[in-house]
């Protein structure tokens, strides 16, 4: 009996040892090649420097974390097949989002289905938060459709009355995000794609609210697409005084913005979706001068979060990515690693790995007690949708991209330039 | 009437970027019957060459453009050696090329990713963004100048066909490899110097996307249906057709964009693809394969 005793008090130890030495397993499926490859190696970028900061500091809670990322190739049934992998083989204790809204709307089922909490660093579209999950924690300030209010309170803010854009030209990719953001310009249903119920109705549309005519509106496939002059110069025709190019990555906007400038279009204002990364200044040069974009992060935001337990600013982030990679970060890394910081605190907060505890614990985060990260304060409202958390507008001038609206978030607000001079 | 020209103008423009991309896969398919899906790729990689000689020389692409085309050229000879000239006497070889040729696409692709990252790139020589105006029409300088490059190159290499010894050597394995082994041919340098030949004008080609286009590794796989289009529309293996394929569906699809939404015009593509499979599988220039 003493025997059997001995036996099973060093099983339950040595258990209990490997437990305390546990790797902490989260699993990541992320576009590195194909059309996302750009975002998704960036999303790598942001993911890889948060765990090896952390297990530099020792880990959550003493146990080191190992990332497990996979290349889905763009590939939605790529992706749901990996998330599976990382759930029912690979065994992982969370798992951080992809990236895409087209990505991040198939896999928040998968997620859903096991119930693994689902931080999603890069997805947008309203009808992903329509689907009755309640797994779901949107790392940016809002969604997709909702973008327009942030141009529409910047014009009706910063531009006088009478000097105000009164025509628009909205062009758009024709991909999950882009049409969500114009869904809002324009007033457009939205539709879950699964029974065709209205999941919100938009109308009239900021740009009818802001008192904007709509005189041009195109989409242009998702891939593929060559012919950005013929584009440019229909945009032109329609002598819109602002342009609204909703694009799916920064380099469908590198291409609209040098065809815009080939043509010689000579809008009041020009608004993006993407366009924030310092790529897009180097395929545009001065031709991005004074364009607006909507942004969820910025390097001078004065965000304060914690990793690690401690307290870790935006500039922390900022100085150690460029020590990590020699080059500067754009939102397309900061993201997630704010993701990443969230599920840090998540596991802390729920005093485990366990998705329900975590959830659980993520859900009931206030204004007052938020998750802190380096893009700000988080908390959600019951689809998983941030509340209370603006759009940054940003804007290029002299290769600069500064922080224009709003103007009341933080210090360091520069003047927008109004109106554009040419491309 | 200014805007058809002007469209009109567009598609032309557009038209002659295509013809150099598509005339090295139209001659590496008529004289090796390789169907090489690595050739977007490999324009990739000479939009590299012309980008970073850009960016570390200054160095204009168009004067980057026989230097990528020769860098390429040698990565051709290298890959004909290493992976296609073994099988080239096997009944299956096209079929296999097919296989063959996609997982070196999936391979360039990678090893451009780890190079040069799959941060998106583009040259900005001036003229990229500038255009000769002529009242409301306006023609875009870097379109026109790659046009007329292009089709400089591919005159040169028509020329070269028609008229040297190595031309008659290549035409006539075009036409039936055996009898032109029969007659002394080596056919073995033909395919070598064509496949290098091919891949050389990626490499010129390259050079021209990298400042009409804005790029990265993954950005082929969206380039070659495209090219494909080009290649069956005008014929497998006839460069005069690609090029005057390369013409008509850049202007059909600037027109339908026009007028239509631009969500249809890269539709175009693949409805001539699918078009000339079903009414005329040969295309405009290719000859009608014999029955077995």
């Amino acid at each position: 009996m003493k025997l059997l005793t001995l036996l099973t008090t060093t099983v339950a130890v040595c258990a209990m040892a490997t437990a305390a030495h546990a790797d902490i397993k989260i699993g990541a499926s992320l576009p590195l090649t194909g059309a996302f490859s750009i975002a998704g190696a960036k999303h790598k970028q942001g993911y890889d420097l948060c765990v090896k900061m952390l297990n530099d500091k020792g880990g959550i809670g003493g146990e080191k974390i190992e990332l497990i990322t996979s290349d889905n190739r763009s590939d939605p049934a790529t992706a749901i097949s990996q998330y599976e992998r990382f759930i029912n083989v690979d065994n992982v204790d969370a798992v951080f989002g992809t990236f895409s809204s087209r990505l991040t709307f198939p896999v928040a089922n998968i997620l859903a289905k096991y119930g693994y909490v689902h931080p999603i660093p890069a997805g947008g579209a309203l009808r992903i938060y329509k689907q009755g999950h309640d797994n779901l924690f949107y790392f940016q300030p809002n969604a997709a459709e909702y973008v327009g209010s942030s141009l529409k309170g910047l014009i009706e803010d910063l531009v006088a009355e009478g000097e105000r854009p009164k025509t628009a030209a909205v062009v758009a990719a024709d991909d999950f995000f882009a049409n969500a953001v114009e869904a809002g310009f324009l007033g457009q249903q939205v539709m879950d794609p699964a029974d065709g119920s209205v999941v919100a109705d938009l109308a009239p549309g900021y740009l009818a609210e802001a008192g904007i005519e709509v005189v041009f509106s195109e989409k242009w496939p998702e891939e593929g697409f060559n012919d950005w002059l013929n584009l440019a110069n229909s945009i032109k025709r329609s002598n819109a005084e602002l342009i609204v190019a909703l694009t799916a990555s920064a380099e469908e906007a590198v291409q609209i913005t040098r065809a815009l400038k080939t043509v010689r279009a000579e809008p009041k204002m020009v608004y993006y979706s993407q366009g924030t990364q310092a790529e897009f200044y180097e395929g545009t040069q001065g031709a991005s001068d004074s364009i607006l974009m909507h942004t969820s992060w910025h390097p001078a935001a004065p965000y304060k979060g914690t990793l690690a337990g401690e307290e870790f600013t935006n500039g922390d982030f900022v100085a150690a990515f460029q020590e990590e990679y020699n080059a500067a970060p754009d939102e397309d890394s900061a993201i997630p690693f704010a993701v990443c910081q969230g599920i840090e605190q998540a596991i802390i907060g729920a005093g485990s790995t366990d998705n329900a505890a975590m959830g659980k614990w993520l859900s009931e985060r206030t204004a007052g007690d938020p998750v802190r990260t380096i893009l700000g304060r988080f908390a959600w409202d019951d689809v998983g949708l941030p509340v209370n958390k603006p759009f940054l507008v940003a804007q290029w001038n002299d290769g600069e991209l500064q922080f224009v609206y709003p103007t009341d978030e933080f210090d360091g607000v520069s003047n927008m330039t109004y109106p554009k001079q040419g491309f | 009437m200014a805007e058809v020209i002007q469209i009109l103008i567009l598609g032309m423009a557009l038209g002659g970027v295509y013809a150099l991309m598509g005339s090295g896969l139209s001659l590496v398919f008529g004289v090796m019957r390789i169907v090489n899906l690595a050739h977007p790729v490999l324009i990739m990689a000479g939009a590299y060459v012309a980008y970073w000689a850009a960016r570390l020389y200054g160095i204009d692409p168009l004067l980057t453009l026989p230097i990528a085309a020769v860098i390429l050229a040698a990565t051709g000879v290298i890959l004909y050696k290493l992976v296609f000239e073994r099988e080239a006497r096997s009944a299956k070889y096209s079929e296999m090329t097919v296989l063959l040729t996609f997982a070196l696409a999936m391979v360039l692709e990678g090893a451009l990713g780890t190079a040069f990252t799959n941060t998106q790139r583009v040259t900005s020589p001036d003229y990229a963004t500038d255009a000769f105006f002529i009242g409301d029409i306006f023609i875009p300088k870097g379109q026109l100048y790659a046009g007329i490059v292009s089709l400089a190159i591919i005159s040169a290499l028509a020329l070269f066909l028609k008229y040297s010894r190595f031309g008659y050597a290549i035409r006539a394995t075009t036409q039936n490899r055996e009898a032109a082994e029969l007659l002394g041919v080596n056919v073995n340098l033909v395919g070598l110097v064509s496949f290098a030949i091919g891949i050389g004008l990626a490499g010129a080609a390259g050079s021209l996307v990298s400042f009409v286009f804005s790029f990265f590794p993954a950005k082929h796989w969206e380039w070659i249906a495209v090219l494909m289009s080009l290649v069956v529309l005008g014929g497998m293996g006839s460069i005069f057709g690609t090029v005057l394929a390369s013409f008509i569906l850049a202007v059909v699809a600037a027109f339908i964009g026009a007028y239509f939404g631009a969500t249809w015009s890269t539709l175009t593509f693949f409805v001539a693809l699918f078009v000339v499979l079903l009414v005329r599988p040969q295309g405009i220039f290719g000859e009608k394969p014999e029955l077995a």
